[in-house]
């Protein structure tokens, strides 16, 4: 018995150094969601990690999640966290019917837009047209497209480069509000910039 | 004249791996942080292009962030060896698959659009274990 303990120690201490962990969190919004631990050791498990703000030792035969505790995180693990960059933030302009004019409300988003941009490092923006469904589908392709575009030429006019921006347009597709055909509909005239 | 040298830069970028399209772009780094592609080891900085397949590589003091196109963060931390060995992702779909391998050090994760996209469509591999991800901010850490 004592050989045995010894022999399972012993084991510990030879793979202790690959033992893998994960600690789980709650998201930045405080919704908590879950990790499945697939195969573990070389086998496959149906274990579900979904306790927030837990550790589990990966590579044992069922992995178990405790609480971290009032330790909490370690100090490399918190200050991980901190490294993450902040979440992409997304923006909506509307533009005039069959126009790439911004609604006048639109204008003025484009300085917090522009803000956001400058405030990150290594940004990503993507720039994605769309229209209502007033005119023929591929009119509306060009639309959009041409809404995008303008939208990136106004970044591109402010310093930002184009190497870091993409503009695509989704014409009638991709309705905000679903409606019939030949329908004029403020909301689903729009352009989304999303910001990484 | 510095627009233009920019754009010659941004095609010679572009020749040398034709069919390869960004997947993620380096936020910060600090201390020694690489990114290694093919026989190629790139400095991490901030704005760098990812593809899939590359290989996140920090020294000691070594860390670095990154920002997928699905949203997905990752906070690399010292001493780690950390592959995206899989990467699809459909824009307008939103859908896809992503498959990250640990090999040593620690990783932090905040998930994006894929793992919502479909049950486990997002995986992380360890030396040990392969986990699926479920939407979901985590570390997982892979000492030497």
């Amino acid at each position: 018995m004592i050989r045995r303990g010894v022999a399972i120690a012993a084991a510990v201490l030879l793979s202790g150094c690959a033992t893998s962990s994960l600690v789980l969190l709650p998201d930045d919004e405080g919704h908590q969601g879950a990790v499945a631990v697939l195969e573990s050791g070389g086998a496959p498990t149906d274990a579900v990690i979904a306790e927030g703000n837990s550790r589990t030792k990966l590579g044992t035969k069922t992995p178990v999640a405790k609480p971290l505790g009032s330790n909490g995180l370690k100090k490399q693990e918190a200050a991980l966290l901190t490294v993450l960059p902040p979440p992409a933030k997304s923006f909506l302009l509307y533009f005039e019917q069959g126009t790439t004019t911004l609604t006048p409300q639109s204008a003025m988003v484009l300085t917090s837009l522009r803000q956001e941009i400058a405030s990150r490092s290594g940004p990503e923006v993507e720039v994605i047209g769309h229209t209502d469904t007033v005119g023929g589908e591929d009119d509306n392709d060009r639309l959009s497209m041409n809404r995008a575009e303008e939208v990136l030429t106004w970044l591109a006019s402010q310093g930002f480069d184009r190497s870091m921006m993409s503009a695509v347009g989704r014409g009638e597709r991709q309705l905000m509000q679903p409606t019939l055909d030949n329908v004029d509909n403020p909301a689903n005239r729009r352009v989304e910039v999303i910001v990484r | 004249m510095l627009r233009f040298s920019l754009t010659l830069g941004v095609l010679a970028l572009v020749a040398a791996s034709p069919v390869a399209a960004e997947i993620a772009r380096i936020k910060q780094s600090s201390g020694i942080a690489l990114v290694e592609r093919n026989a190629q080891r790139l400095k991490a900085a901030p704005g760098l292009q990812l593809l899939a397949g590359d290989r996140l590589v920090t020294g000691k003091d070594g860390r670095m962030s990154l920002t997928f196109i699905d949203n997905t963060r990752f906070a690399v931390g010292p001493n780690s060896q950390v592959s995206v060995s899989e990467f699809q992702y459909d824009r307008t779909r939103q859908k896809g698959s992503f498959v990250t391998k640990v090999d040593r050090g620690s990783l932090a994760i905040v998930s994006g659009r894929i793992a919502k996209s479909d049950r486990d469509a997002m995986k992380v591999r360890t030396p040990n274990s392969l986990l699926g991800v479920r939407g979901t901010k985590f570390i997982v850490a892979v000492p030497k």
